[in-house]
C-alpha cells in the first residue's frame, strides 16, 4: 500500500516536471525556430559581358541605379513594412527601429541596387510576442524580397541563410563590397543571454539583385 | 551525362566561396577577365575544379571569394575535357587573406598569358581612384589623360596594368592617345564617381581598340557591432521560479492526495 502510494507521487512529480519543462522552452520559441535554418545555394557566379549602346562612355555604362529605400515586402511570409533611414548606435553597433513594425536600413552603407551588400534590419520580438522579423527563418531559397524607394522596385532572390554567434560575424564581410547588388537581412536568433542583454546569435539571410 | 557531372564539380568548387563572414577573414577575392581577341570562350578550374564556365571575350567574373593560399588556375576552352596541366594557360595564383586580385587572360590565342594585378579595396573620402591596363596585343604604348591637357597615364604598354592615379570624383574629357598626342579612342564625359575605384582596360586589337571598364570597389560604412534585434526578453529567474513553485503545488497536491487515502485507510 504505501509503496503504491509513493509511486504514485513520484508519477505526479515527473508528470509536474515534463509539464513544467515543456512551458518553460515554448517560452523561448525565437531559439528552437532558428535552429538549423542555415542554407546556401552554390549558384553560378555570373560572369557579366557589359552592355553598352554603341557611342556610349564605357566608364558611365557601368554605372549601377540604386534607391533609397522606403519600403520592404517579403510576400512568402507576409511581410510589409516601413523602413527607417538609420545609422551607428551610441555603443557603435548598427541601430535599429525603436518599434517592431518597422524596419531599418544601414544608410552609411551600400543602398540597394548598388554593387556591395545593403543591411536592413528588424526586431524578431517584441515585449509581449513577435515583431516584424519574426518568420525571417522560415524563408526559403529562392522567395522574393521587394524593396521600394524613389518611385522604383528592385527585386532580390533569398540565396543563403545562416544563424551566426555574435562574437565570430564577420562584420566587415556582412556589411561589405560585393561585385553585384545584394540585400542582406538580420535578426536576433539563438538563445537570449541575460548578461550580454541580447539573443547570441544573429539570423542573417542573404538575396541577390534579379535584374528583371 | 558529362553535363551533369560538370554542374556536380561546378558546385563543389564553389564550395570556397563562402557566403557567411565567418571564414571570410581567410580569403582573398579574384575576379577572372578574358581580354584574348582572337580566343574562344573558356572554362577555368580552380585546384582541379570547374569554377567559371563559358567566359565569353570581354566578359568578367565578378570578385569570388577564395581561401588565402596558392591555387592552381588552369583555363581550358569552353566544353573541353579537363586534364591536369593540359590547360592552355596555367599559373600558380597566391591569393592574400584581405586582398583583392584581377586575373586577365590576355594575348593572341598562340601566346595566351596571365596578366595579374592587385586591386585597390579603399579609396579615400570624396575621390576617384583609377588605373589603367594596357591588353591590346598588338597596340602601341599609350597615354591616358585630358583632352587638351597632362597625361594621367604615361606609356602604358601591353601587357600592363598600372598603379592607381586618386583623382577629385567628377567628370572628365579623357582619351587614349599616342605618345605625340594622337587620338586613338576619345572617353569624353567620363564620370568618376567619389568612393569609387575604377580600372579601364584597352582590348581588342589595335585596329578594333575598346575600353574594357570594371568598378574594383565602391566604399561604404560600416557598423562595429551587429544590431540588437530583440526587444523581448525571455526571463530565466521567473521562469526556474514558476517551475519550483508549479513543482511544490503538484508535489504538495499529490502528498495530499496519498495523505487523505492514508486516513481514509
Amino acid at each position: 500500500m504505501f509503496g503504491k502510494n509513493a509511486f504514485k507521487t513520484k508519477k505526479l512529480i515527473f508528470l509536474s516536471i515534463v509539464f513544467l519543462a515543456g512551458c518553460s522552452s515554448a517560452e523561448d520559441e525565437v531559439s528552437i525556430r532558428s535552429e538549423d535554418v542555415d542554407f546556401t545555394v552554390k549558384n553560378p557566379p555570373a560572369v557579366s559581358l557589359s552592355h553598352q549602346s554603341a557611342g556610349e562612355n564605357p566608364v558611365n555604362a557601368i554605372k549601377r541605379e540604386s534607391i533609397n529605400p522606403e519600403k520592404i515586402s517579403i510576400p512568402a511570409i507576409g511581410v510589409e513594412a516601413v523602413v527607417q533611414h538609420l545609422g551607428i548606435a551610441k555603443d557603435g553597433t548598427m541601430a535599429v527601429p525603436d518599434n517592431i513594425e518597422e524596419v531599418s536600413w544601414f544608410e552609411p552603407g551600400y543602398r540597394p541596387g548598388q554593387n556591395g551588400r545593403a543591411v536592413i534590419a528588424g526586431h524578431v520580438d517584441g515585449m509581449d510576442g513577435p515583431a516584424v522579423f519574426w518568420d525571417l527563418s522560415q524563408l526559403r531559397q529562392g522567395d522574393r524580397i521587394i524593396v521600394e524607394g524613389g518611385g522604383e522596385k528592385l527585386a532580390f532572390q533569398v540565396r543563403a541563410m545562416e544563424s551566426v554567434q555574435l562574437e565570430i560575424a564577420d562584420i566587415s564581410a556582412i556589411f561589405g563590397y560585393t561585385s553585384s547588388p545584394e540585400l542582406v537581412l538580420i535578426t536576433c536568433s539563438g538563445t537570449y543571454n541575460h548578461s550580454l542583454g541580447t539573443r547570441e546569435e544573429r539570423l542573417l539571410v542573404y538575396a541577390s539583385y534579379i535584374d528583371e | 551525362m558529362k553535363k551533369v557531372f560538370a554542374s556536380l564539380a561546378f558546385a563543389f568548387a564553389l564550395g570556397f566561396t563562402t557566403v557567411s563572414g565567418v571564414y571570410a577573414a581567410d580569403a582573398g577575392k579574384v575576379r577572372v577577365v578574358h581580354a584574348s581577341p582572337d580566343a574562344p570562350a573558356v572554362d577555368v578550374y580552380v585546384n582541379g575544379e570547374l569554377a567559371l564556365e563559358n567566359v565569353a571575350f570581354k566578359a568578367n567574373s565578378g570578385y569570388l571569394d577564395v581561401p588565402a593560399g596558392t591555387h592552381d588556375v588552369e583555363v581550358f576552352a569552353n566544353g573541353s575535357e579537363y586534364a591536369e596541366g593540359e590547360g592552355v594557360l596555367q599559373a600558380d595564383l597566391a591569393v592574400e587573406a584581405g586582398k583583392a586580385y584581377t586575373v586577365a587572360a590576355a594575348n593572341t590565342v598562340d601566346a595566351l598569358e596571365f596578366v595579374v594585378a592587385e586591386d585597390s579595396m579603399e579609396v579615400s573620402e570624396g575621390k576617384a581612384k583609377v588605373r589603367v591596363g594596357h591588353l591590346s596585343p598588338d597596340a602601341p604604348a599609350v597615354d591616358v589623360g585630358l583632352v587638351g591637357g597632362d597625361a594621367l597615364f604615361s606609356g602604358a604598354e601591353f601587357p600592363g596594368i598600372t598603379d592607381y592615379a586618386e583623382l577629385d570624383a567628377g567628370t572628365y574629357d579623357l582619351e587614349i592617345r599616342l605618345p605625340d598626342g594622337t587620338q586613338v579612342l576619345p572617353l569624353g564625359g567620363t564620370e568618376l564617381a567619389a568612393g569609387t575605384v575604377y580600372s579601364i582596360f584597352a582590348v581588342n586589337s589595335a585596329d578594333e581598340l575598346e575600353v574594357l571598364a570594371l568598378v574594383d570597389y565602391e566604399s561604404a560604412g560600416s557598423p562595429n557591432g551587429m544590431p540588437t534585434t530583440g526587444l523581448g526578453t525571455p526571463d530565466p529567474l521567473q521562469n526556474s521560479w514558476l517551475l519550483v513553485m508549479g513543482g511544490l503545488i503538484l508535489v504538495v497536491g499529490a502528498s495530499g492526495f496519498v495523505w487523505k487515502k492514508r486516513v481514509q485507510n
